[in-house]
């Protein structure tokens, strides 16, 4: 009896876990056989958006390339790595309230100790060793994202200025964080402002591996390219099924030193 | 005896979920090693390199079926000679993608995370760790003529081959079939010019 029980539970098992494996490995081919051409989002102001595109380009290859070019000739590695950390540690109220907003407790706590670590142990967000030493690796939300999750569509394609490939509803996302931003309540003039946003712009770039100039030296229409590859990418953020892979399985922290559970002793 | 009957049902329930076909995480670590084996040699060129891996590249893709994925129904429209035509074409702004970006790849290391095999598909999913970097990057896979072949690869939730349809699409759409061809041409030249 015991026994049979037991067999019919391994069974359900299995038999519940094919098919939960099923849904989840068929979603991920779900587009292989379409036999129509897809259309990712739609583009009604594609001339305009083009133009857009064309000034970022230039303003890419004349202005923010050769200015970070010559920082990264200039400044080492390490410190443009640390900008970098501060950055982002800054931003931290907007990944976490947004977390927040999509009920992701497990990215808010991820967020909040990030934070807190880095401010602290990492010297005012300069150094991450919450990924260094206790591999907690950031998260990446934002208002966009949040929408996408109340199931808000891209509603249509745009290039911004400066900042590129962009939609309606990631814009207004864009915008929305805006206000979580702490650079915002820093009192700061707008020359300062947009200063400091440069650097940052211009630290970021020198650490990319010419990303860019890859898509214009391979793809046919950059424009189309990078497009397909924005909503992509967007896609898999707001969590379609599709983009699955488990980066994340495995112990939450991987060192004992900057592991709260292990001061209090749980 | 109920025992050994009891075990028997076991194994083949084992067996019948991982299937009678060899891994295809194997074929995909071979492939990897393979390429990395030669990018890591000091003695070799950059040009000498980007020969030797452009063969070896073609040898774990499945070509036809990453074509007909990429062109959807334009695929099932066009004549036996503007496929062949296409798929030769798609064939080397694929290595020239790959080639250009391979100094990329070359300093980082593998981790194979999971693989999930149903009858004659499969995705596998790794990481390439690089420095502070790490990129997700997913192999789908087909079991043909015998062997594992990659049909798609998603790197960061970007599928390429749904990347390409969606441009190619359009631009089928607005310069016909061999617009198409005529564009894909003028990038393998100038690909071709920068090696």
């Amino acid at each position: 009896m015991v026994l049979r029980v037991f067999t019919l539970l391994f069974v359900g098992y299995f038999i519940l876990a094919g098919s939960v494996l099923a849904d989840d490995f068929d979603s991920a081919f779900g587009d292989d056989d379409t036999t129509v051409a897809e259309k990712l989002i739609s583009d009604p102001f594609q001339p305009f958006n083009r133009g857009t595109f064309w000034v970022n380009d230039k303003l890419y290859f004349y202005l923010f390339k050769p200015v970070a070019k010559g920082y990264r000739w200039a400044i080492p590695r390490p410190a443009r790595v640390s900008v970098g950390n501060f950055f982002s540690n800054l931003a931290t109220p907007i990944r976490a309230g947004n977390a927040l907003l999509q009920f992701k407790f497990r990215d808010f706590g991820t967020e909040t100790y990030r934070f807190v670590i880095n401010t602290t142990f990492g010297i005012g967000g300069l150094f991450d060793p919450a990924e260094s030493i206790a591999g907690v690796k950031g998260t990446v939300e934002d208002f966009g994202q949040t929408l996408g999750y109340y199931r808000v569509g891209h509603g249509f394609y745009l290039v911004l200025p400066i900042v590129g490939p962009s939609s309606l509803r990631d814009a207004t996302g864009f915008f929305v964080d805006s206000f979580a931003d702490p650079l915002r309540y820093a009192n700061l003039e707008t020359r300062e402002f947009m200063g400091v946003k440069f650097l940052d712009s211009e630290n970021r770039l020198s650490l990319d591996r010419d990303t860019y100039e890859g898509i214009i030296h391979d793809s046919i229409d950059p424009y189309l390219f990078i497009r397909a590859a924005y909503v992509q990418r967007r896609l898999a953020q707001v969590g379609e099924d599709s983009y699955n892979v488990n980066i994340f399985e495995g112990p939450l922290f991987d060192s004992d030193i900057l592991n709260p559970f292990d001061w209090f002793g749980f | 005896m109920k025992k050994i009957i009891l075990s028997a049902l076991f194994v083949l329930f084992f067996a019948a979920s991982s299937f009678a076909l060899p891994q295809p995480q194997a074929r995909v670590e071979q492939m990897v090693d393979s390429i990395l084996g030669v990018l890591q040699q000091p003695e070799l060129s950059a040009e000498e390199k980007k020969a030797q891996v452009s063969g070896r590249v073609q040898e774990y893709l499945n070509v036809q079926s990453m074509s007909r994925r990429t062109l959807g129904d334009h695929w099932d429209s066009a004549t036996e000679d503007q496929r062949q035509r296409f798929s030769e074409l798609f064939v080397r702004i694929l290595e020239g993608t790959y080639l250009s970006r391979i100094e990329d790849y070359s300093a980082g290391t593998v981790k194979y995370l999971e693989q999930r095999v149903k009858d004659d598909k499969a995705i596998i999913d790794t990481l390439i760790v690089s420095n502070e970097l790490e990129i997700p990057v997913q192999y789908k896979m087909i079991y043909e003529q015998g062997s594992w072949q990659v049909f798609d690869l998603v790197i960061e939730g970007v599928s390429l081959v749904r990347n390409y349809r969606s441009s190619y699409g359009e631009i089928i759409r607005r310069k016909g079939y061999d617009g198409l061809l005529a564009l894909m041409d003028e990038k393998v030249q100038a690909m071709d010019s920068s090696l």
